[in-house]
């Protein structure tokens, strides 16, 4: 397990050696090129933003304030800090830490729904995501609207779409019929299989998952995982953010220890995860436990 | 093993190579420049992604109307039902109204507020859409002008069955008052098309306005539900443009929608073509909420994933 904390270079996931074919593509800002064998590289990251920490976020409050010639109150967020990754295609990778750690932010950059404030992000293959459970589900639709809905905000045609609706819908384990009923008529349970069942059915090359496996019972998560290692026999990579401790375990070949922002550790999962409870436990960094 | 590849989006737009149909996708996410991800692919990505847009008009309308029993036909009912509201309120406040002028008002006001409420409609559905979309936002990686573009057909939809309803009023009250002198149609008519695409762009722009200042400020739709109201009372809908004489004309081109409104009372009630005036206010109008409205919102489009 190697430490870095405190420094920003470039770290290559797995134990593969980096191929020296490589691909070009034109950048914003001229030619980037990436090694043939890699999913994602992300060079020298970092992202920051502004909220409004005003307790009322109204144009009320916003006149009020500039009347008494106050300004509305914000605080820069530094959520990702210099992070530099090769992820090689067919890893499974887990990304650990506490909450405002950036693993959230990271996973919405290498999306394209965050850009980044400094470095590069590029992704070689097809991306799915499910970063926020619902898949922006209308709950007054049906199943299948709302199915049809989600892979065309995904990038996919009605006819894909909708050619993959009942597979979809026996893959969520939904009763018969369902799948044709409101949204707001299934469980929470349902509601949550039929994202992840979504997320996977758009056969990506690469999966981004956020927490996504807690949804459904433990039979629906063994149905989960053998559906991802599919995926990763098919050489797909599959990246997740996840609490649950022992599915970075059992799933993932790697796993990344973020911390306020920068890659505090990487390596193989029981130690990172091992590490990581140390700290929950104790409150202290795996320097500082070194040190004990 | 060496691609050759098309200029890249930091949007998140595909660009697959030029070696056959297994030729990988690679995308680029690198910092925006001027704050505005690059326009060029981003309207690519938004002209590619439309059935996005189309289909989630169609479902946000059919959730709409899912369980209401006169479904879609309050569309029709509700401007219909609010215009003879006005127009008893317009014609009892000047003391009444003959039969020819009578009939003259109610199609002025009733294509007024069609018109008003069609530009409302994607003014105030737009601005809703960003916070609306939430999960959405965080989840998907698309050009975020497709979800007010979205109310925007949303909104068309809604529109256009009105207009059949206007000239069967219209029709209904000739035969019953056959000396009134609103024409049916005339080549006049043909400008229609033109002002309603004028009003329905300049009212595009002005949702992209609010949707951002409603991510911003959680409670700009509220203040749009006050604010249309007297924007409809200071548009040429409840009153003709000719009422206003000299320097109170400038009320009709510093509205937004005042050039087009007052276009639309010249073309279909007295049909004539709209005045050089009109015509010029409404492409001012369009250049100016599109450039403001299409600037703001790309530039503030990366906030909205941490602030919905």
């Amino acid at each position: 397990m190697a430490d870095k904390a405190k420094n920003p270079e470039l770290i290559r996931l797995g134990n593969s050696q980096p191929s020296t074919t490589m691909l070009s593509a034109k950048g914003y800002n001229g030619d980037v090129l990436i090694p043939d064998d890699l999913a994602i590289r992300i060079e020298d990251l970092s992202i920051t933003y502004k909220i409004n920490v005003d307790t009322k976020k109204t144009l009320k409050n916003a006149v009020m304030r500039a009347s008494k010639g106050e300004k509305v109150r914000m605080r820069t967020v530094e959520a990702v800090k210099r992070v530099s990754l090769d992820i090689p295609h067919g890893s499974v990778v887990g990304i650990v830490g506490a909450n405002g750690a950036g693993k959230s932010t990271l996973m919405r950059s290498i999306a394209g729904i965050m850009p980044p404030t400094t470095g590069r992000i590029v992704v070689n293959g097809k991306i799915s995501t499910l970063l926020a459970l619902g898949v922006g589900f209308n709950p007054a639709l049906s199943g299948r609207d709302n199915i049809i809905l989600g892979g065309l905000a995904a990038g996919l045609t009605r006819d894909e779409i909708e050619s993959k609706t009942d597979e979809i819908a026996a893959f969520a384990d939904l009763p018969d019929g369902f799948i044709d009923m409101p949204v707001r008529t299934y469980s929470s349970g349902m509601y949550g299989r039929v994202a992840f069942a979504v997320s996977v059915s758009m056969t990506p090359d690469i999966l981004l998952l956020d927490e996504a496996l807690s949804a459904g019972d433990a039979a629906f998560k063994e149905k989960s995982f053998l559906r991802m290692r599919e995926l990763v026999e098919e050489a797909r990579t599959i990246v997740i953010v996840s609490h649950a401790l022992a599915t970075i375990s059992d799933l993932c070949d790697t796993a990344i220890w973020m911390h306020k922002g920068s890659i505090l550790a990487h390596g193989e999962p029981g130690k990172i995860v091992e590490e990581y409870l140390k700290f929950l436990e104790v409150g202290m960094l795996p320097s500082n436990l070194e040190d004990m | 093993m060496e691609l050759d590849f098309d200029p890249m989006s930091t949007t998140g737009s595909k660009q697959p190579g030029k070696v056959g149909e297994s030729a990988p996708l690679i995308q680029i996410f690198e910092p925006h420049k001027a704050q505005t991800p690059p326009l060029i692919p981003y309207f690519k990505e938004f002209w590619e992604r439309r059935a996005f847009a189309l289909e989630l008009a169609r479902f946000a309308d059919k959730a709409e109307y899912l369980e209401s029993k006169l479904g879609k036909a309050w569309l029709i009912l509700n401007p219909l039902f609010l215009s003879m509201v006005y127009f008893l309120l317009v014609t009892v406040l000047r003391g009444g109204a003959n039969k020819n002028t009578g009939l003259t008002t109610l199609a002025h006001i009733l294509i007024g507020i069609f018109m008003f409420y069609f530009a409302q409609n994607i003014i105030s559905d737009g601005a809703q859409s960003i916070t609306a979309g939430g999960r959405l936002i965080l989840n998907q990686a698309f050009p975020r002008a497709l979800l007010p573009f979205s109310s925007s057909v949303r909104a068309f939809g809604q529109f256009w069955p009105t207009i059949p309803t206007y000239f069967a009023v219209v029709l209904i009250g000739k035969i019953f008052y056959p000396k009134t002198q609103i024409p049916l149609a005339n080549l006049n008519y043909l400008w229609a098309p033109f002002i309603i695409a004028a009003l329905a762009i300049t009212a595009f722009g002005l949702s992209l306005i609010f949707a951002v200042m409603n991510v911003y400020f959680r409670d700009t739709s509220k203040l749009l539900t006050y604010t249309t109201r007297i924007w409809l009372y200071g548009s040429p809908v409840l009153w003709k443009p000719e009422m206003l004489h000299g320097w109170h004309r400038i009320f009709i081109s510093i509205n937004p929608l005042g050039p087009a409104l007052a276009a639309t009372s010249h073309v279909w009630i007295e049909g004539v073509r709209p005045s050089n005036s009109e015509l010029i206010g409404m492409s001012v109008w369009i250049v100016l909420a599109m450039a403001i409205g299409t600037y703001f919102f790309t530039s503030r489009e990366r906030d909205f994933a941490v602030r919905i």
